[in-house]
């Protein structure tokens, strides 16, 4: 799905990715995606949401005070650390093998009911969605390639997600930041 | 470790408390690093019931968890 975006959108995704580990949250959602558009101020995306009032740290800081940063799927390092086991030293192990955040998550079954490792963390469906809208939005555009400003676009058209009422609490108004985004992808 | 610290120990791990918790958190360790494990042998091609024989489970079992229950009548290696 990723074949056309460029570098920006690209590592705005990988940025949502990250930032979906760092707070340990099991699924990259809409609100990880805002996140990380925003992460690299010198996108178009980010400095269009800093013109209308939202940057990073007050985006970071929304979605800490709504999701916590600790899910409930978190293994409990005090209670291995009393039958001596240091769950630092097995995730150690464990993520120079199979990658970081390899031990974060549960199995969970896919599509197929296949039980899959929670060794990739999953987009969730409206994050899907979002990235599928912005595919959309650059065939409508006719711009030939997904930047990281169509992601925005994708965020704003979904509109139902954490990201979008984070926008909307920012007082980001839809409609005109649509209009700017398109402007200066055109 | 000093005398109180020992005494403390000592007195947790009689608890029933830390020693439930302790074996929750074991459980679901082993169940992801399970998940890891299988999947990473059926990625190198490794065959349902090579990866029971090594688990200790039966080909069944392994395969009911982590396929599913899909193409159990199906012939697989």
């Amino acid at each position: 799905m990723l074949e056309r975006f460029t570098n920006e959108a690209r590592q705005a995704v990988d940025l949502a990715r990250e930032e979906a580990r760092r707070l340990r949250h099991e699924h990259v959602g809409t609100e990880h995606l805002l996140l990380g558009l925003l992460g690299r101020p010198e996108t178009l995306s980010a400095q269009v949401l800093g013109d209308h009032g939202l940057d990073h740290d007050q985006a970071s800081a929304a979605v800490t005070r709504v999701l916590g940063t600790s899910p409930v799927g978190d293994l409990d390092a005090d209670a291995l650390e009393s039958i001596g086991i240091d769950l630092s030293t097995v995730r150690e192990k464990i993520e120079s093998v199979f990658g970081p955040g390899a031990l974060d998550r549960d199995p969970h079954r896919d599509h197929k009911g296949v039980l899959v490792s929670g060794r990739r963390i999953m987009f969730t469906r409206r994050a899907r969605k979002v990235l599928e809208l912005a595919v959309r939005e650059s065939i409508a555009m006719q711009s030939g390639d997904i930047r990281d400003g169509h992601v925005l676009l994708g965020l704003i058209r979904e509109g139902e997600g954490l990201a979008a009422r984070i926008m909307a609490d920012a007082g980001v108004d839809f409609p005109s930041l649509t209009v700017e985004v398109r402007r200066r992808l055109t | 470790m000093s005398d109180t610290a020992q005494l403390a120990n000592d007195a947790g791990s009689r608890d029933p408390a830390t020693g439930l918790r302790a074996v929750r958190a074991l459980r679901l360790l082993v169940e992801r690093l399970e998940a890891l494990q299988v999947e990473n042998a059926r990625t190198a091609g490794w065959s349902w019931q090579d990866i029971a024989l090594l688990l200790g489970v039966s080909r069944q079992a392994v395969h009911k968890k982590y396929a599913g229950g899909r193409g159990l009548l199906r012939r697989e290696k």
